[in-house]
Formats: structure tokens, C-alpha cells, sequence
């Protein structure tokens, strides 16, 4: 294989990881406050990625100055479902939980259906032309702009939850949620804090998901929002470095792994494709991983 | 435990009753409305998922919710149609064919399954079923690709009233699958599932071998699940990888939960009722709405109705009483 190809195939892991780990942080995040689980989070990263192209059909703004806007409407969307819908069925059980994010996955994917249509939507970004060169491979500048975008993120979301008041007291609440409580935090404003912070950046990685100028549809969400359980569960529950070193790993391994594979099959004298195996790879390192840990790798927490 | 027994007597009798009264109506539906196509079509898919979801709810009862189940649906499906289209068989022979093999691949997936809880186990599921809906389109000499392949009917369109022919044989089958599973549910294996559900520590502690149970219950509830896909896809003529849709697999748990999750005339009543609500709102010529509507009332019924609508009849005594 040539190195420049594999340059540009790790860049291209490297922009895939990104979003795995906005998401995947959200949900680490909401799943170390409340100890829930929300299968519905790839539907906010679908909300999010038709806010920003919303707002920027009818504005034509700079689309990477929208994102801050479809983080903040996704917010206020995330209160709304921890107050309705997660807190009302809080402690009666796991499988509630499961069968409660099945209702809001039919509910968002064909509101958002019902209010775009199913087609296809993508948008140009000002920069989609252009590209740097490094060596002899050109990168698209918004790939290097996404994963720019994605590492102040994670330098701010680590300040907030570790210098403000705030992020303390979720960090404290996600610890022990009754001690916390008798400390005087309010901990069901942490859960709907926790949850309008999950849901912002699941906003902010569907809005640079449709900025790099992927297509985006009502039921794009459910793959990438399995993929980053993958990375939390891989990565270790609550733990953020492990989800960025989980979620850099799987979109990187997704891009290679069928690479290898089809040079490995053309060394066989088999020539065939792999392409068609890039969502399942996350599947197979989930299942490897749940069978050897079946809870999980850093799993004593969550259960 | 003796709580739970008790009440189940009380009732005995009026469900006993509904049960055999809707069964008569079942049976009389073809000679009060005539062979009408269109009902007798709806109808028919409405058997199909109740034994779908009966299948489904089977395995929940063990404490495993799986999000996957299209992937035996499907397989199930493909099986079928794949062997009564090369060996010539007739669809009735191949249909036991794809059930067995589902439920073949359902014991495989119900062996790396076995030590999870309930989150990891749904993702696992789930994805499953994109791995089962990757290698369907990935074998095209096989399976037809995206475009799949057709499947001989269950009863040949040549015959005059096929149609009525196929309800017949579909509600033996549905009515049949359900007695199986009440008789499970019932018995010591049926016990020793809910036991594991409730706490699976202690069940191995009383003895019950867990594992063995388990995968009993991957292999039955895929079994019939199987026997439903190759059902559907011998009504439908044809099958294509929509079979694995996430749809496909949400529909039972849809179903199961709507009507009573864990019994076995929840899933029964809640595929009839969401059934009927599905094809009035498609009367009104609404599409994603219907979804909407459907996404709205199952989280309403985790929330308010966490046991279904077969609770309904005692939370009403239980309001009557107060």
C-alpha cells in the first residue's frame, strides 16, 4: 500500500473517530450522572445536523458559526427529554429505559421525516475546495477544521468539568449520587444539565458531520450512535481518555481494516471488496470485547 | 410468586373465555366479511407479528431484550425461500427449514449473549442484525443482493380464494405457536426463565442452570421468529434485505410491550389493538405521523402503563374498589 494512501486513510479514521467521540463523550457523560442509557442519541446527532442545515438554508452564514446555535437548540431539546420522558421512569429498571428510547427514536426520526422529507440533504462548506497538501497527499481542509474543531471541545469541556462549580458537582454527583445530594447539590439539575450538555454535543457532531459534507437523512443517527456504545463500552464507561483513544481506534480500524483485508484477498488472488463491512467492524470489536469483559472493559462501575 | 399464581386463577376464567370468543370470531371472519382482500391481507401480517412477538416476548421473559430479532426474522425468511426455490419443496416443508436454522443461528448468538446484561445485550443484538443484513447483500449469488429473490407462495394465486386459504393455515400455525408458548411459559422452564430474570444469581443458587435456559430461550424465540419471517415472505412472493430493517426488529418489542411485557396474551392484544390503530390512521392517509403517533404511545405506556394493556381491566377494579 502506498503511504500516501494510508495518510490519507488515517486522516480519514482520524475525522470519523472525532465524531464518535462527541457523541460518545455525551453519553459517558449522561450515563456517569444518571446511570442511563439513551439508545435515542444518535437521533440528537440527526436533530442537530438538520438544525445546522436549517439555519443555514435560510441564513447562508458561515455553517461552522451555526454549530454553536444547533448545540444550544439541542440543549434545550435534551432538558426537555430528561424531564418528560427519563426522570418519570427513573429506577424502574434497565429494559424501561431501552424500550423509552425506542419510542423517542420513531418519534424524532419521522418528526424530522415529516418536516424535511426523507431525502438526502448535504451542503456545501466554504471550504470544501479547499485542500493542503502534506507530502505528496492533499487533505480537505475541513477534515483538518473538524478535527481542530473537535480537540477545543474536548480542552473545554475538560475545563468545565473540572474547574467549574458545576462541572464538579456533576463530576461528584456521577461519584456518588446520595452523597452528593446530602453535600446540597442538586443532583436532578445535574441530570438535566448533564443531559442538555449529552445532547449539545451529540449537536455538534451532527452539525460537523454534515459540514464535511456527508449526506444526512432522518435515520442516519442509529450507526453512528452504536458505534460510539462501542466506544464507550471499549473505551471504559465514565472514562473521557479512554473514549477518545476508543473512538480514534474504531475509525481508524473501520477505514484500514477492510483496506487490509482486500489486499490481504488480492494476495490470496481473490479480488473483492470489504467496503460493505466498514459499519459491522465496530460490531465485531463490541462483541469481542463483551465476550471476554461481558461488562464492559472498565466495567465494575455500571453495573 | 403464590401472589401472582392467585391472580391468574381469578382470571382464568374471563381470559379463558375472551381467548376461545376471539378465536370463534377469528375463524368466522372470512364468512361474515366475505374474502375481502385487503382485510384478509392485514389480518394475515397481524398473525404473522403475533407470533413474531410472542416469540420476541418468550425471550424477554428470560430477561433478554433483544433489538435484533429481524436478523432471524430474516433468516428465517431467506432460508425458506432459498430452499423451496432450489430442493422444489413446497413452502409448508421449507418454512420448519428457516425456523430451524434461525434458530440454529440463535443459539450461536444466545452463546456470546450469554454472561451480558441488559444495555450490552441490546447493542449486541442490534448489531447483529446489521451483521446478518451485511452478509445477506454480501452473498448476491445466493440471496439476489439488495434486489433479493422472489419466493413461492404459501398457497398458489391460481387457486380461486388462495387468499382465505392462506389465513386459514396462517391462523392454524398462529394459534398453534401460542399454545406452545403458554404451555412453556407455564411450565417449570417458563418458572426457571422468570426466575433468571429476577435475579440470576439467586436462580443459579436454587439450582437452575442458567446458561442451559438461557439458550433455550434464544433458540425457541428465534425458532418461531424464524417461522414468521418465512411465513411473511411466502405471503409477500418476494424477499429483499428489508427484512432486517431496525423496524422489523422494533415491531415485536412495539407490540409485546403495548399489550404486557412478560405475558403471554400481551403480545397477543397488543399486536391486534396497534394493528387496528395503525391501519385507521393509515385510512386518514397520514405516513410519518403514524410513526409519530406510534413513538408517542409507546413512550406514554413505558411511562404510565408499564404493564400493558392486559393490566388495564385490574387497575379499573382496583380504581372501583378504592
Amino acid at each position: 500500500m502506498e503511504p500516501g494512501v494510508l495518510i490519507q486513510i488515517l486522516v480519514w479514521g482520524l475525522y470519523a473517530g472525532c465524531i464518535y467521540i462527541l457523541l460518545a463523550i455525551g453519553l459517558n457523560l449522561i450515563f456517569g450522572v444518571m446511570k442511563v442509557v439513551n439508545f435515542a442519541h444518535g437521533e440528537l446527532l440527526m436533530l442537530g445536523a438538520y438544525a445546522t442545515f436549517w439555519i443555514y438554508t435560510l441564513s447562508g452564514v458561515n455553517p461552522y458559526l451555526i454549530i454553536a446555535l444547533a448545540m444550544i437548540i439541542l440543549g434545550i431539546i435534551g432538558v426537555f427529554i430528561e424531564r418528560l420522558c427519563f426522570r418519570p421512569i427513573k429506577g424502574t429498571g434497565k429494559l424501561n429505559e431501552i424500550f423509552l428510547s425506542l419510542g423517542l427514536i420513531y418519534l424524532f426520526q419521522n418528526l424530522a421525516a415529516l418536516l424535511w422529507t426523507t431525502d438526502s440533504r448535504s451542503i456545501h462548506s466554504p471550504y470544501s475546495n479547499v485542500s493542503v497538501s502534506v507530502g505528496s497527499v492533499r487533505l480537505p481542509l475541513d477534515y483538518i477544521i473538524i478535527i481542530l474543531f473537535t480537540i477545543v471541545f474536548l480542552i473545554a469541556f475538560q475545563l468545565f468539568m473540572k474547574r467549574t462549580t458545576i462541572g464538579r458537582a456533576m463530576r461528584a454527583t456521577s461519584q456518588n449520587r446520595d452523597a452528593a445530594a446530602l453535600m446540597g447539590i442538586n443532583v436532578e439539575r445535574m441530570d438535566m444539565l448533564s443531559f442538555a450538555l449529552g445532547s449539545a454535543l451529540a449537536a455538534a457532531a451532527g452539525s460537523l458531520w454534515l459540514i464535511s459534507g456527508q449526506i444526512v437523512d432522518p435515520y442516519m443517527g442509529s450507526i453512528p450512535a452504536i458505534k460510539a456504545f462501542a466506544v464507550v463500552i471499549i473505551g471504559g464507561l465514565g472514562s473521557i481518555p479512554g473514549a477518545i483513544v476508543a473512538g480514534l481506534t474504531l475509525g481508524i480500524a473501520e477505514n484500514v481494516v477492510p483496506l487490509f483485508m482486500q489486499s490481504f484477498a488480492g494476495l490470496l488472488g481473490v479480488s473483492m471488496s470489504f467496503t460493505a463491512w466498514k459499519d459491522t467492524i465496530a460490531f465485531f470489536i463490541l462483541i469481542i470485547v463483551l465476550v471476554i469483559r461481558p461488562t464492559g472493559i472498565f466495567g465494575e462501575k455500571g453495573e | 410468586m403464590k401472589l401472582v399464581r392467585m391472580n391468574m386463577n381469578m382470571n382464568m376464567n374471563m381470559k379463558t373465555w375472551t381467548g376461545i370468543i376471539s378465536l370463534i370470531l377469528a375463524f368466522l371472519i372470512p364468512l361474515i366479511f366475505g374474502i375481502n382482500q385487503y382485510l384478509l391481507t392485514v389480518l394475515i401480517i397481524m398473525l404473522v407479528f403475533i407470533i413474531y412477538s410472542s416469540a420476541w416476548n418468550l425471550l424477554a421473559l428470560s430477561g433478554q431484550a433483544s433489538l435484533g430479532h429481524a436478523a432471524f426474522f430474516g433468516i428465517g425468511g431467506y432460508v425458506s425461500a432459498i430452499v423451496a426455490n432450489t430442493l422444489g419443496m413446497p413452502p409448508i416443508a421449507a418454512i420448519p427449514v428457516g425456523g430451524l436454522f434461525a434458530a440454529f443461528i440463535g443459539v450461536l448468538i444466545g452463546l456470546t449473549c450469554i454472561r451480558m446484561r441488559e444495555w450490552f445485550l441490546a447493542m449486541v443484538t442490534f448489531g447483529f442484525a446489521i451483521i446478518a443484513h451485511t452478509i445477506t447483500t454480501e452473498l448476491s449469488w445466493l440471496t439476489g443482493g439488495w434486489d433479493g429473490i422472489p419466493a413461492k407462495r404459501l398457497i398458489p394465486v391460481t387457486i380461486t380464494n388462495y387468499i382465505m386459504y392462506e389465513y386459514y393455515v396462517i391462523l392454524l400455525i398462529a394459534v398453534a405457536v401460542v399454545v406452545i408458548i403458554y404451555l412453556i411459559a407455564k411450565s417449570r422452564v417458563g418458572l426457571a426463565l422468570q426466575a433468571i430474570r429476577e435475579n440470576e444469581l439467586e436462580a443459579k443458587v436454587m439450582g437452575i442452570n442458567v446458561i442451559k435456559y438461557k439458550l433455550m430461550a434464544f433458540a425457541v424465540s428465534a425458532f418461531f421468529t424464524g417461522i414468521a419471517g418465512a411465513l411473511e415472505i411466502h405471503h409477500f412472493g418476494y424477499i429483499t434485505p428489508e427484512v432486517y430493517g431496525m423496524d422489523i426488529s422494533f415491531w415485536p418489542i412495539l407490540y409485546s410491550i403495548s399489550g404486557g411485557l412478560f405475558t403471554v396474551s400481551g403480545p397477543i392484544l397488543g399486536t391486534i389493538v396497534i394493528t387496528f390503530i395503525w391501519e385507521v390512521l393509515r385510512a386518514f392517509g397520514l405516513m410519518y405521523e403514524r410513526f409519530i403517533l406510534i413513538g408517542v404511545i409507546l413512550v406514554l405506556i413505558v411511562i404510565f402503563l408499564p404493564k400493558g394493556l392486559v393490566s388495564v381491566p385490574e387497575k379499573i377494579k382496583s380504581r372501583l374498589q378504592l
